[in-house]
């Protein structure tokens, strides 16, 4: 799952030539997507007289739909010197490979929203470890929970709960011991000192 | 396509330690998103029951859940889920799903799994393409190609000089990406546009995960907002939401159907020849759920045959040519005012004046209005929350008295103390207009509604105003509600105060490929594409022209079909070509339907023609909003599978 953002106006409108297509993608608006900025901006360039077309679709990072789409607009695309895209990386990359011998443009910059795997927003984050802490923390990601990402307790830097990177989050490792203590499991605190393996094998860094 | 599952089992030894301290666990596991979607059963599951039997541990029950991570979902799940005699629970799932059960239970919860890191595949899964979310996209510089996933050293200043015959000296079976970029330039003539380029530096302090994960939380607010899904679609209103209504001019003929709502047709009480004025009945109800219909202009019958009808193929029309004089009706005259009027009365007005649900659905209004169960609340729905409509907005603005006299008289009819005006955030003047005219009247406020499809749902409309929800397969009224759309009310009012039954609607006409967009006050009857011409006609090709909104509006395959009671808009839109792909599991469906339903269910069932599994999944609970189909990210198309699965289920019966 990905977050966009515009690029700063000068950055785009330097890399373009003298007629632009211009394609949007909506296909992750439910999460985020810059739509009015891209919209003044796509106006703006209107108004120029530099837009060939505008095709506005969703997930243009699916490569049979996005050819479907373009067919419809050969000739717009044809008349441009410069296809900019209003999208993610991965969308960017769809129509750079479909498009080969035009000039393709990122307008956007994509965020990645770091641990939320998955399609939409939830409740709770995952830092993708791959040697999962919960059992041993009430269900609590101390490597999410905590801003330090410390697996054996508490720094000793919380005042009255709050975290003292962050006063405004509570305490990771406070908040674990309050729901092993609710859970009578308090017991579990005294395992073995953990090791975080930072090593990137196979397994964890699949391509 | 590959699985892009992101945990594992972990190590056996480890999952060993874990269960000898642990008896009599439940096995909870998800049904893992992101795969190909063709069956719901996972091998982890089976090995850590198999593991935890081994080691003579007694195992309560297990279940499999769709996307445990999804709360609201989840906790409903649970409830009477779990044996009495459950000691902990072994969660197989990502850390969210994990996460996700350890708050909503008050047993010891423990991973099963560790999750897997998986670089670079965002968004839809389906495709190889990869992108790092650096936040300082270079694509642009290099051709389309990115040069942080496909290098190995994520270099962007160019080549490490350590390729050998364009294979990468880190992996050899990857092409070298700066390789693949110089010739995509060089085939695009942009070599010196590359050489040009100052030195980039690669900023590693982009991603700042507080902010993330507080915007992650926003966002889950206002996607909760309210009442469970909906989705935010472009609202395009700009185009009409400024322009006062204009009467549209008088039509030489008008083609009347006799089934303009829901229930029975009207059976024809004209006959070609006859001479009819303004406000006569030409057709009678046939059922209790049932209408009468009216004639808009005087004239002569000139016809009573089968003609195309906007979503029912065709059907039996009475037409009739305009003198253009619009005499009325000896029976259109004041019926008196609400103080002399008893609920009886209002409601056999409103049934004589042929009136039903002027927000598309066509429910006849006097059976909405004698429930049989008290109600309290009545909330008027000026939502509008289709994409392009701004009918009920204008209605709101010109009519705002005749609305209110409406629910008044709504009010009376069914003897409810309350009644809420919803109007959607986007339409602050109707807000502001409605609520100074409603301070001084008791029993009746403005309700402002954050704005999210399908809020006119009224079901959707209930739970954000009230906060009650409505039963499976229930009406409003088991909950004390009516709901009762703007135009409806207003067409009450006209009943009442001139006698006139429903003969005319506000329909907007719009859409990018319509010339002159506008809002009109339309008699019923009135040929589509008269409307059109006179908005100056459609330009553009692949055009779609939709009655309703871009929604839930009927495709029109024809311009030649009549403008009905629940006509509130006329829209030509882009054309969708789309291609439909297997499912993904991506389980956005499930996250946007506001019924809460399983929506990936209903294609994989439908295609099988397995129709108990799509009984099962509660297919008759859909309200067809196409939310589903709408953010679908494989272009399923959702709601002809459900409308398929509905009638088949029907058939069951």
């Amino acid at each position: 799952m990905l977050i966009t953002e515009l690029k700063a106006k000068e950055t785009i409108l330097s890399a373009l030539g003298s007629k632009v297509f211009v394609i949007n993608c909506h296909g992750c608006k439910e999460i985020r997507f810059p739509e009015q900025e891209a919209n003044a901006l796509q106006k703006e360039l209107s108004a120029a007289g530099k837009i060939t077309g505008i095709l506005t679709t969703d997930y243009i990072c699916n490569p049979e739909n996005l050819k479907l789409q373009l067919d419809g607009y050969a000739a717009q695309i044809r008349e441009s010197d410069t296809v900019l895209v209003f999208s993610c990386g991965v969308g960017v990359q769809t129509v750079a490979q479909l498009l080969q011998d035009k000039k393709v443009c990122a307008a956007c910059d994509t965020y990645a929203l770091p641990g939320y795997q998955g399609v939409t927003p939830l409740e709770h984050d995952c830092g993708q470890c791959g040697q999962c802490y919960l059992n041993l923390t009430g269900g609590i990601c101390p490597i999410t929970a905590c801003s330090k990402s410390l697996v054996n307790g508490q720094c000793g830097g919380a005042k009255n709960g709050m975290c003292e990177v962050d006063p405004t989050m509570q305490c990771g490792w406070e908040r674990i011991y309050q729901r092993l203590k609710q859970l009578g499991r308090l017991d579990v605190l005294k395992c073995p000192v953990q090791l975080r393996d930072y090593a990137t094998d196979e397994r964890v860094n699949k391509e | 396509m590959e699985n892009y599952t992101r945990y594992a089992l972990k190590s056996q030894q480890e999952l060993e330690s874990l269960l000898q301290q642990t008896d009599d666990l439940f096995v909870l596991s998800c049904n893992k998103c992101f795969k190909a979607f063709e069956t719901v059963e996972e091998p982890e599951t089976e090995e850590l029951i198999r593991l935890a039997r081994e080691q003579g541990k007694t195992v309560t029950g297990s279940a499999a859940v769709d996307f445990l991570c999804n709360k609201t979902q989840t906790a409903k799940l649970l409830s009477g889920l779990i044996p009495e005699n459950t000691r902990c629970i072994l969660v197989v799932s990502c850390g969210l799903g994990v996460q996700t059960v350890a708050e909503l239970t008050d047993l010891p919860v423990y991973a099963a799994c560790d999750t897997l890191n998986y670089t670079g595949h965002h968004g839809m899964a389906l495709t190889k393409k990869a992108c790092d979310a650096c936040a300082q996209c270079y694509l642009t510089m290099t051709g389309g190609i990115c040069p942080i996933v496909d290098c190995s050293k994520s270099l962007v200043n160019g080549q490490c000089g350590g390729a050998k015959n364009g294979k990468c000296e880190v992996d050899g079976n990857k092409d070298c990406a700066w390789e693949k970029i110089q010739q995509r330039l060089a085939a695009q003539g942009r070599l010196s546009e590359l050489a040009a380029q100052p030195v980039q530096v690669r900023d590693y302090s982009k991603v700042n995960h507080k902010l993330i994960t507080e915007y992650v939380q926003a966002i889950r607010q206002s996607r909760l907002d309210g009442y469970y899904g909906g989705v935010h679609p472009t609202e395009h209103k700009e185009y009409t939401e400024h322009l006062p209504l204009v009467r549209f001019p008088e039509p030489e003929t008008v083609v009347i159907p006799m089934a303009q709502h829901l229930g029975a047709p009207a059976n024809p009480v004209v006959s070609v020849g006859d001479n009819v004025t303004v406000g006569q009945k030409i057709g009678e109800p046939s059922a209790f759920i049932s209408s009468p219909v009216h004639s808009s202009v005087s004239g002569t019958v000139i016809a009573v045959e089968d003609r195309p009808h906007a979503n029912r193929g065709t059907c039996l029309s009475v037409v009739i040519r305009s003198d253009g004089k619009n005499t009325l009706h000896e029976s259109v005259k004041p019926q008196g005012t609400l103080e002399e009027l008893s609920p009886e009365q209002i409601v056999s007005i409103v049934r004589e004046a042929g009136i039903v649900g002027m927000g598309g659905a066509g429910f006849p209004t006097a059976v909405k209005l004698t429930p049989k169960t008290p109600v309290d609340t009545i909330l008027l729905n000026g939502c509008e929350c289709e994409p392009y409509l701004t009918a009920d907005h204008r209605l709101m603005l010109e009519y705002a008295d005749e609305v209110i006299f409406g629910l008044q008289a709504v009010l009376k009819a069914t003897g409810a103390q309350k009644g809420v005006i919803v109007v959607e955030d986007n339409k602050p003047d109707a807000i502001a207009h409605l609520q100074e005219k409603t301070t001084a009247l008791e029993g009746i406020e403005v309700c402002t509604a954050k704005t999210k499809y399908p809020q006119g749902a009224e079901k959707m409309l209930i739970k954000r105003v009230t906060g009650r929800q409505v039963p499976s397969g229930g009406l409003p009224a088991d909950v004390g509600v009516v709901v009762c759309n703007v135009s409806t009310v207003k067409a009450i009012s006209d009943a009442i105060q001139k006698g006139m039954p429903l003969v005319e609607r506000v329909v907007t006409v719009t859409g990018p490929y319509i010339a002159n967009p506008g809002n009109f006050v339309v008699k019923i009857g009135t040929d589509v594409q008269q409307l059109v011409d006179h908005c100056g006609g459609i330009t553009g090709e692949n055009v779609t022209v939709k009655a309703g909104g871009p929604m839930m509006g009927f495709v029109q395959n024809t311009l030649h079909t009549p403008i009905m009671k629940g006509s509130n808009g006329i829209i030509a839109v882009d054309a969708t070509v789309s291609q439909e792909n297997p499912c993904i599991k991506c389980g956005r469906c499930v996250d946007v339907c506001p019924m809460e339903l399983k929506p990936l269910y209903f294609a994989k069932y439908a295609d099988e023609g397995n129709w108990a599994g799509v009984k099962e999944q509660k297919v008759m609970d859909c309200i067809e909003c196409r939310c589903c189909e709408y953010i679908c990210s494989s272009k399923i198309p959702l709601v002809s599978k459900i409308k398929a699965g509905k009638a088949a289920v029907r058939e069951m019966k």
